[in-house]
């Protein structure tokens, strides 16, 4: 078949080139743009802080008497009888108030324990027979490392959960057969003199990848 | 040059410079894509010396990208266990130490950050979690009038996630955990829209983690460093619950509101609790999920 030149052909023919060679300019700055604004225009991502190193520390909050004795600090405060008589036992003193007055060779003590301070009196916990021990409510003589027992006569509950795995921390195994579970004893959480749990400072919050990604910011890179 | 080829020619050029500028983004995938990990079987599929292989591979890929030879294990459940995790909202003071602990044990993406644990602040006696805030910038903990309730993959037994998975690349194992296999995703996301618990997370970016913060002791479907485009989320610490220890949240709450262990097992303390204690939320029970993640309180 005999090819026609149509006038009217050659003018569609022209008005396709010019399209087509609009389109390819257009792809061509497209593709010039992208390349460049890949490489120039980075995103400044703003540096989202490491979280403090405390944060990251599983440490119990107190040492115990046990702790102490382990890592073999100073124990001194624990040995009554370098200034406590051996037959005569320091008398509880009040104030006009009815409240104990704690002795200045005692003051790093701070007696608050249950609500009213129901339980202040050294001698529910102390061994007036022998400062060196404790002694727990059903008469039984409890060693300064054997805290729990001492609490225990008190509050049966928290102390079957803590036998338990409830109440406390625990850390190790969660499979007995594998390995040991760590239990923390109560005065590693606790104060004994003062239990209630004080409050404390939090870790930082998330940061957003809105945050993150600082748009206001983005810097040119030359 | 004719007009005709030199327009053909620009054509082109533009075309393949459109391309290459639209592929960019894979430049930053290149360095964890190769092609053993393209044609890398299915999970359950693999062979234990396809495995070996695999293994060998991820380890190189983290010395080469951290500079820390890794140990990287393919952990399989235990026999008669199935895991459940128990939180006590009397305790919990909202200190945020699991959220950190769990970003250091797992590897997560430092920047822009990733965190499987929020923690939520809610005013007490409302128990609407649309109505807790996990961005309180508070100094001191906990705050009068409120309590804290931090939430994370609840392990639902009948998990939605799993179940709009295009790819079966996310699946629940018979210890009761869901898990995902980072090199099977395909990262559309569906299982993050799909979760009720808000408990999925995804790599928009490369991850970026301090070469000081690794932790070499990896799992494969655990805590090894993930890529861009994929999903991640909290999978109990498989690493470690898997030869028996606690999850790495437990270990840092300070209070001890976090309890977890083998419900098959009666003297296990989440035995304890679910027979002892009477008062449990599992979250959004409504929707069919059943949580193996139980909140509870005290007293
Ligand atoms: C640094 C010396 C020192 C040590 C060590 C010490 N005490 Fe005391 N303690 C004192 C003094 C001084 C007083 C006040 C005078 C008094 O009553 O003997 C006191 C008072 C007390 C009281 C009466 C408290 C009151 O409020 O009136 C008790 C109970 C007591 N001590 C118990 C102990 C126990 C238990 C230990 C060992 C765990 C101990 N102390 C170790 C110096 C010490
Ligand atoms: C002699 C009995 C007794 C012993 C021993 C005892 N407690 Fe208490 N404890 C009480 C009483 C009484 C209360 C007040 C309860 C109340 O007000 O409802 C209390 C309250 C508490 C509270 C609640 C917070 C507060 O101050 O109201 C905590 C926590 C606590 N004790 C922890 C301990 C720990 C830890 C030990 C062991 C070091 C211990 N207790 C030993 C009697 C005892
Ligand atoms: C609830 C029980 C309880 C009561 C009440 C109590 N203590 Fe104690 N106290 C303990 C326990 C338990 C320890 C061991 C703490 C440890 O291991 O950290 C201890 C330790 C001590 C110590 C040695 C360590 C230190 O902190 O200096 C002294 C001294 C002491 N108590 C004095 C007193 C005095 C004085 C009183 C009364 C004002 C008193 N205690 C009341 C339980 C009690
Ligand atoms: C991991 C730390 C930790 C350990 C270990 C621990 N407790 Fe507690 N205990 C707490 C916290 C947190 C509370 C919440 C009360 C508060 O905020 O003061 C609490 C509360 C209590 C209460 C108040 C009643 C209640 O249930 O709220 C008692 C009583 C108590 N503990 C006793 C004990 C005894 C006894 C032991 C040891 C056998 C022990 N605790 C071990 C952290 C601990």
């Amino acid at each position: 078949m005999e090819k026609i030149d149509h006038p009217d052909q050659k003018k569609s023919d022209n008005a396709a080139n010019y399209w087509l060679s609009g389109i390819t300019a257009g792809f061509l700055a497209l593709g010039i743009f992208f390349v460049v604004n890949s490489k120039v225009n980075v995103v400044a991502r703003l540096e989202i802080p490491q979280v403090d190193k405390k944060f990251l520390d599983n440490s119990p909050w107190r040492q115990t008497y046990a702790d102490l004795v382990k890592s073999k600090e100073d124990l001194s405060d624990y040995d009554c009888y370098s200034c406590h008589d051996k037959v005569k036992p320091p008398l509880i003193r009040y104030d006009k108030n009815q409240k104990i007055i704690i002795p200045k060779e005692h003051a790093n003590i701070e007696m608050s324990h249950g609500t009213h301070e129901r339980n202040n009196l050294c001698y529910n916990c102390h061994n007036e027979q022998n400062l060196n021990t404790l002694q727990a409510r059903d008469g039984n003589v409890v060693k300064f490392d054997n805290i729990p027992q001492l609490c225990g006569s008190c509050h049966g509950p928290a102390f079957r959960d803590w036998e338990a795995g409830a109440h406390g921390r625990t850390s190790g195994y969660w499979d007995r057969q594998l390995g040991d579970i760590n239990r923390l004893s109560c005065a590693n959480c606790h104060n004994p003199h003062a239990p209630r749990i004080p409050t404390r400072e939090s870790a930082p919050g998330p940061h957003t990848y809105r945050e993150a990604t600082n748009y206001e910011n983005t810097k040119s890179v030359h | 040059m004719s007009r005709r080829s030199f327009l053909r020619g620009c054509a082109a050029f533009g075309g393949v410079s459109a391309l290459a500028a639209s592929l960019a983004p894979l430049r930053e995938l290149g360095d964890y894509t190769n092609t053993d990990q393209f044609l890398q079987k299915y999970y359950k599929e693999l062979t234990s010396s396809d495995m070996t292989k695999v293994i060998a591979r991820i380890e190189s890929e983290v010395e080469r990208q951290y500079g820390i030879r890794p140990h990287v294990r393919d952990l399989k459940p235990m026999d008669g266990v199935e895991f459940v995790y128990a939180l006590n909202l009397t305790r919990c003071i909202g200190c945020r130490k699991c959220v950190h602990a769990c970003v250091k044990e797992n590897n997560q993406s430092r920047s822009p950050e990733i965190q499987y644990i929020r923690v939520l602040k809610m005013p007490h006696g409302s128990m609407d979690v649309e109505k807790g805030n996990h961005n309180y910038d508070s100094k001191q903990v906990p705050e009068k009038g409120f309590f804290y309730m931090p939430i994370q993959c609840q392990q639902c037994k009948n998990p939605p996630c799993v179940k709009v998975c295009p790819v079966n690349a996310t699946w629940q194992e018979k210890d009761g955990i869901t898990v995902i296999d980072y090199d099977w995703c395909i990262g559309c996301r569906y299982c993050e829209a799909a979760c009720p618990y808000w408990a999925r997370r995804f790599n928009f970016t490369k991850p970026q983690i301090p070469k000081d913060r690794i932790n070499p002791d990896m799992s494969y479907l655990g805590n090894r460093p993930r890529k861009q485009g994929v999903m991640e989320k909290c999978h109990f610490c498989i690493q470690r619950t898997r030869v028996g220890k606690y999850p790495a949240c437990l270990e840092a709450c300070p209070v001890g509101a976090r309890k977890f262990g083998n419900i098959l097992d009666p003297n296990s303390e989440v035995s304890y609790i679910l027979r002892e204690k009477r008062v449990f939320i599992q979250l959004k029970e409504e929707m069919g999920t059943s949580p193996r993640f139980f909140y509870y309180f005290d007293k």
